[in-house]
């Protein structure tokens, strides 16, 4: 079994060649956007971001806490049928650096295809969309890389020119292939992952340029938690395998069977049409079996300009 | 005397009466400011006469909205009772003209390009949208007189060429607190000076429906 350290050096691969095909990657879809301007929308983001509870641990000795940077671009096309029916199709592409525990750094690359249906005519009509999304997730430590799939409907209303809500279930899938097994029996796939989940949000605006919304939800399925190891975690997991990243070896990261209860307040600043500055928080409470819990809290503040 | 000859004295008579009525007509300058003096664009200045209908016989000119990088532009067109109005679309997506205004209610369904004009038969205030883009909204006003205009960035509209005799006059806005009749002033228009008529008008708040970019939606396991 490799040392977390042995682990991490073979694993590791250098991000510039990826940042450059990302960047590659987005240049192409603003070329294509510029030459087809009306067909496809072009959004770009930069990011700052804060969790507190990177190792989603419950004892405050295995938390980690770091700061990240990211940027991404979209390409959308958006077709309308008829008023009342239209699909889009995005491409994106993701970059995240984080500050102090680089195997979690990573690279995003993802699509998505959209349906959305409005029941009538006018900007209060309801509505509803299903939508299906797939990305693959490459993480600079190679335990967490990832292909990930989310399929999800959604409900919504306008309620005004200043009130929207909207609900939504969804069933999300994350296909792991990379822990190695440290306990005879017991798989190493600790980012082999499904889960189920609803949630609500309602935004309002403030005025023209101040955006609130909140949102609150619940998922039922398979965790992550990395911690030292204890008969509680060993017995309430189903898979089990080394973390390198943290730079820790009494640190173990554990597939768990839990519920998640998360609640996400956002202000957005609209600078004009185009762009818009976000400060989120969101806060995150995980309950497992033999007694487990832990709490996240995240903040983000994103600045998004769509060409 | 040769056909000539009478052809170009009528001419000349033409030529002199126009001045003439134009002359025996009068104008109104109106100014329009907020509470706090602030001048307002767009606001919808219209004179009825006090005292009978309008000069008939006004024919409505065929005006139109355009839709411009997916927004009505105008934002408010004033028109006369009975003018056909055309909504081109000048962006390449398409757009889903529609009115729930009980003056006008219409839909012109998806398209691009220029559709079939729309006749604004009744006045009132017809408020438009996109059923694609919920953010575009737009106003006509559909006078029922023929002596409107629309205040410019300065808050200033001219009423021009209206026979002399005093006048009720309002003003309209998208974000007018009051109702429009609160506005009501008599003026007295007549051929010896330019009447000028100032309105201070509360307005609300507007609140747009955004079309920034929303709040990003994350997630995690």
């Amino acid at each position: 079994m490799p040392t977390p350290l042995e682990h991490g050096s073979t694993a590791v691969r250098t991000l510039p060649a990826r940042v450059m095909a990302l960047l590659a990657l987005g240049s192409l879809a603003a070329l294509h956007g510029t030459a087809a301007r009306a067909e496809w929308d072009l959004a770009a983001a930069a990011g700052l971001s804060y969790d507190n509870n990177l190792t989603r641990a419950q004892d405050g000795v295995d938390k980690r806490a770091a700061g990240a940077v990211n940027a991404n671009v979209t390409a959308a096309r958006f077709i309308p049928f008829s008023g009342s029916d239209s699909v889009l199709f995005a491409l994106d592409g993701r970059a995240e650096a984080f500050s102090r525990y680089s195997g979690l750094s990573n690279l995003v690359v993802g699509g998505s295809a959209s349906y959305r249906h409005k029941f009538g005519l006018g900007a209060e009509a309801p509505w509803m969309s299903m939508s299906l999304r797939v990305s693959y997730d490459d993480y600079r430590e190679d335990l967490r890389t990832s292909t990930r799939l989310h399929a999800r409907a959604e409900a919504g209303q306008r309620f005004g020119a200043q009130f929207d809500a909207s609900a939504g279930v969804y069933y999300e899938r994350r296909y792991d292939n990379h822990g190695e097994s440290i306990v005879p029996g017991v798989s190493g796939h600790v980012f082999d992952l499904a889960g189920q989940g609803v949630d609500v949000r309602a935004g309002y605006a403030a005025t023209n340029e101040w955006y609130l919304d909140a949102k609150a939800g619940v998922r039922r399925g398979d965790v992550e938690s990395t911690s030292q190891r204890s008969l509680p975690i060993f017995l309430a997991s189903s898979a089990i395998t080394d973390d390198p990243v943290w730079g820790d070896p009494n640190l173990y990261a554990y597939r768990l069977r839990g519920t998640t209860y998360t609640g996400a307040l956002t202000a957005s600043y609209a600078v004009n049409d185009q762009s818009s500055l976000d400060i989120s928080y969101e806060y995150g409470l995980t309950r497992a079996a033999q007694g487990l819990e832990y709490i996240t809290n995240a903040v983000f503040v994103t600045f998004t300009h769509r060409y | 005397m040769k056909p000539t000859h009478v052809l170009c004295t009528l001419c000349l008579l033409v030529a002199m009466a126009a001045p003439v009525a134009d002359a025996q007509n009068a104008d109104i300058t109106v100014t329009v400011a907020d509470e706090r003096g602030k001048p307002v664009a767009d606001a919808v200045v219209v004179a009825v006469p006090a005292d009978g209908p309008a000069r008939a016989g006004t024919k409505p000119r065929d005006e139109i909205v355009d839709q411009v990088d997916k927004e009505f532009l105008p934002k408010v067109q004033v028109v006369l009772v009975g003018t056909p109005v055309t909504f081109p679309n000048r962006d390449a997506v398409r757009h889903q003209v529609y009115s729930f205004s009980p003056a006008k209610r219409f839909e012109l369904p998806l398209y691009s390009g220029v559709p079939q004009a729309v006749v604004f038969d009744k006045p009132g205030v017809v408020v438009l949208g996109c059923n694609i883009h919920d953010w575009m909204i737009g106003y006509v006003y559909v006078s029922e007189s023929p002596y409107f205009a629309k205040t410019n960035a300065e808050g200033k509209a001219l009423l021009s060429d209206l026979p002399p005799r005093d006048y009720v006059v309002r003003v309209w806005h998208p974000q007018l607190a009051a109702g429009e009749e609160t506005t009501r002033k008599t003026v007295e228009a007549s051929r010896a000076h330019r009447a000028d008529v100032a309105f201070t008008v509360a307005l609300k708040p507007e609140v747009k429906i955004r079309r920034a970019p929303a709040a990003g939606q994350r997630g995690s396991y």
